[in-house]
């Protein structure tokens, strides 16, 4: 087998070596690093995380979260990075800034302002750990709030990372709009959606966290009318099945028999059963409520 | 064989900073492979020109006649006499095999050489050359070397000299010595830099036969030639120097020959049961606070493409100062002692040329540097070299040259100011 460098992704001459030939770089990195597969289940979201079966590491990350800890949740949280696999170290980028941006949003609630706080935590925190380096780590970012006693969530987000509101009287939708290339061109009404996905550099991300960029953060709110999930994913996922309406037929069924847990893993299998040509990442967050309209 | 290379360095680095330093130690084996004798090549060059008259041609009869004494059973020697053109004294042409016989006849025909002519060091370093090409014809890889002795200033045009000097590079290794105070250490150093010899002064003649004597045993030690030290860099990285640091100064940089992608071989001369220490400094594009530590150099000792023994120069970034501000012992010793070679040759060259402005700043730097030596190792060799020539006011530190201090003194500091004090082993 040749390994591949992870930093300058030329393939190792030396296969016993411990250092890449070209620049130097460890081959193999601590495997406590970063694991091939990570699941959380908590009480009310869970998410599972995957290499897929043609990248050498996983480069996504997640990180999910109450409050309080125990008890009747106030404040539910969970953010989704994709590291940038064309940089240095995507996975630092990743992992750091979906723990940041927990923990911000753990200790701020559920808002707007304590969203766009918590991505810009992130972007700093990412933005610190290589400054100055042409190609530092970076990565998307996508990440849900949720107040559990008014059912409002808060999503955020920066890159191609995505989440979607899948209800189950059938009200399916994307809630965040792509800053990559593809988006948008068809945002600029310069191309039809078509014709932009076709374009090689359809899936080049616009915004970004790291790398010198301080990124504005997409924002919404939603106050479901019924419930539903809230799904983050990575385009691991969304590549194979971009559509809100078959999201939900895969998801809906198995979280109402099994959980958040079932779900998330579901849509994991799916996007690996066609292919998992990228890393897959996936959190759940079933969402019940009897009242409120949508925003 | 295996030779031992260890490196000492703080592989931490501050977010930003791309320069790496470390030093590497490489330790022969105890009991290096005995080569056989018949592999190796010993040549005594005299410097016979008319200044060399009176007791110094006698001196230098008799330190040849030491160093002849000391060149063991088979190995190949020779002795070339040197004036305005090299002569060989003995054997009449290429070498001889050492036996009781030979090293008696080789004796005898010293004893006949006398002093008259001038000095065209390049037209003996040739005739050396030429000689150990013949010896290397049937005996690729072995030990080289030969012994230099000169009394006066080289009478060649600059030009002249230093294209045969070039010319020779590679082809044996050479000690050189000067007698008495009409040399010029400049020149001596610049030979022995080249041929990665060492360089000394025998300020009195009476001592040069011992002098010999202790340069032929540790020649007749050396029995491996012609190694390397390769050096691999990340694509990203500059060699910014390769020096070797200990026993003596030594800056390799501009001795790289390319061995490959991103490798580069230093010549390391011959070798014996010893070690050396090398600093090496790397400039990288700085790397990512966290990351695993990434490989800033990878050095090997070669001979050929055998590799003898490898160490790795690590890089790794942390945003902790009480990691990143640590500086190895070596790093921080070595600095300070190359430092101290260069403000010992910048004064002395100012002092010879009469800018005593230049040569008191140079050094009155070099006796704190010297000091600091001291302190950090005990050891006081150049410390008392120095205050021969230079005296510095205890109580403004005001550096002042001493009127009263010999030629043969500041010729020893200068001399050397490339010998360092071992960090440790």
């Amino acid at each position: 087998m040749t390994l591949i460098c992870s930093i300058c992704r030329e393939p190792a001459a030396a296969v016993t070596d411990r250092f890449c030939e070209l620049c130097g770089a460890r081959l193999h990195p601590p495997s406590a690093d970063v694991a091939d597969r990570v699941e959380v289940d908590l009480d009310g979201l869970a998410g599972v995380s995957d290499r897929g079966h043609v990248h050498l590491r996983n480069e996504d990350a997640m990180a999910l979260g109450r409050r309080p800890e125990d008890g009747s949740a106030t404040t539910l949280a969970a953010v989704v990075c994709d590291g940038v696999s064309t940089v240095r170290r995507p996975e630092l980028a990743s992992h750091t800034a979906a723990t940041v941006a927990l923990d911000a949003l753990l200790a701020s609630g559920a808002d707007v302002s304590g969203m766009t706080a918590a991505v810009a935590a992130a972007a700093d925190a990412v933005a610190r750990l290589a400054p100055g380096v042409p190609d530092a780590p970076s990565c998307t970012l996508v990440a849900a709030a949720v107040d559990t006693a008014t059912a409002t969530i808060t999503v955020g987000w920066v890159g191609d990372s995505r989440a979607y509101w899948l209800a189950e009287n059938g009200d399916a939708r994307l809630l965040t709009a792509d800053h990559s290339w593809a988006a948008e061109m068809v945002g600029a009404g310069i191309l039809d959606a078509a014709s932009a996905m076709r374009d090689p550099r359809a899936h080049a991300i616009t915004r970004w966290l790291g790398g010198g960029s301080a990124p504005e953060p997409g924002v919404t709110t939603l106050s479901p009318a019924g419930p539903g999930v809230l799904l983050l994913c990575t385009d691991g996922l969304w590549n194979y099945e971009p559509e809100a309406v078959d999201l939900a037929a895969l998801a809906l069924p198995v979280s109402s028999l099994a959980g958040p847990r079932a779900a998330a893993d579901a849509l994991t299998a799916h996007a690996l059963d066609a292919g998992g040509r990228d890393n897959i990442t996936v959190v759940c967050i079933p969402i019940n409520c009897s009242g409120g309209s949508a925003a | 064989m295996t030779f031992t290379v260890e490196v000492d360095q703080n592989s931490y680095l501050p977010a930003g900073v791309g320069r790496v330093d470390a030093i590497i130690t490489v330790r022969a084996p105890d009991t290096p492979v005995a080569a056989p004798p018949a592999d190796a090549l010993e040549i005594i060059i005299l410097d016979c020109s008319t200044s060399m008259s009176g007791d110094r041609i006698s001196a230098a009869r008799r330190a040849a006649a030491e160093a002849i004494a000391q060149v063991r059973d088979g190995v190949a020697f020779a002795v070339i006499a040197g004036t305005a053109t090299a002569e060989q004294v003995y054997p009449a042409t290429g070498t001889a095999t050492a036996s009781a016989r030979t090293r008696a006849e080789a004796t005898a025909e010293v004893q006949r050489l006398r002093a008259n002519g001038a000095t065209a060091i390049g037209t003996w370093l040739a005739l050396a050359g030429q000689i150990a090409d013949r010896h290397g014809v049937d005996r690729p890889g072995g030990v080289r070397h030969a012994i230099l002795l000169t009394d006066g200033q080289n009478g060649e045009r600059v030009a002249v000299f230093q294209s045969a000097l070039d010319a020779v590079v590679g082809r044996f290794t050479c000690d050189c010595r000067g007698v008495g105070t009409d040399w010029r250490v400049d020149e001596l150093r610049a030979i022995a830099s080249a041929l990665l010899g060492t360089v000394d002064i025998v300020a009195d003649p009476a001592e040069l036969a011992a002098d010999f004597r202790a340069i032929m045993a540790a020649a007749m030690g050396k029995t491996l030639a012609d190694l390397a030290l390769r050096l691999w860099t990340p694509r990203t990285a500059r060699v910014k120097f390769v020096k070797q640091v200990a026993p003596t100064i030594e800056d390799l940089t501009a001795r790289r020959t390319e061995s490959g992608n991103l490798r580069g071989d230093y010549p390391l001369g011959s070798w014996g049961a010893e070690s050396r220490d090398y600093h090496v400094c790397v400039e990288l594009v700085p790397g990512v606070v966290g990351e695993p530590a990434l490989a800033a150099a990878r050095v090997s000792v070669v001979r050929g493409d055998e590799v003898l023994g490898r160490g790795d120069v690590l890089a790794q970034w942390t945003d902790d100062p009480a990691l990143s501000t640590r500086i190895s012992r070596g790093v921080a010793l070595y600095t300070g002692q190359a430092e101290l070679a260069g403000a010992i040759q910048e004064g002395i060259a100012a002092q010879e040329r009469g800018d005593l402005r230049t040569a008191t700043a140079r050094l009155g730097r070099a006796v704190e540097l010297a000091q600091a030596v001291k302190e950090a190792t005990g050891n006081d060799a150049t410390a008392r070299l120095l205050a021969e020539v230079v005296d510095v006011d205890p109580a403004t530190g005001t550096a002042r040259l001493r009127a009263e201090a010999s030629k043969a003194a500041r010729m020893t500091l200068d001399s050397r100011s490339t010998v360092t004090v071992r960090v440790r082993g």
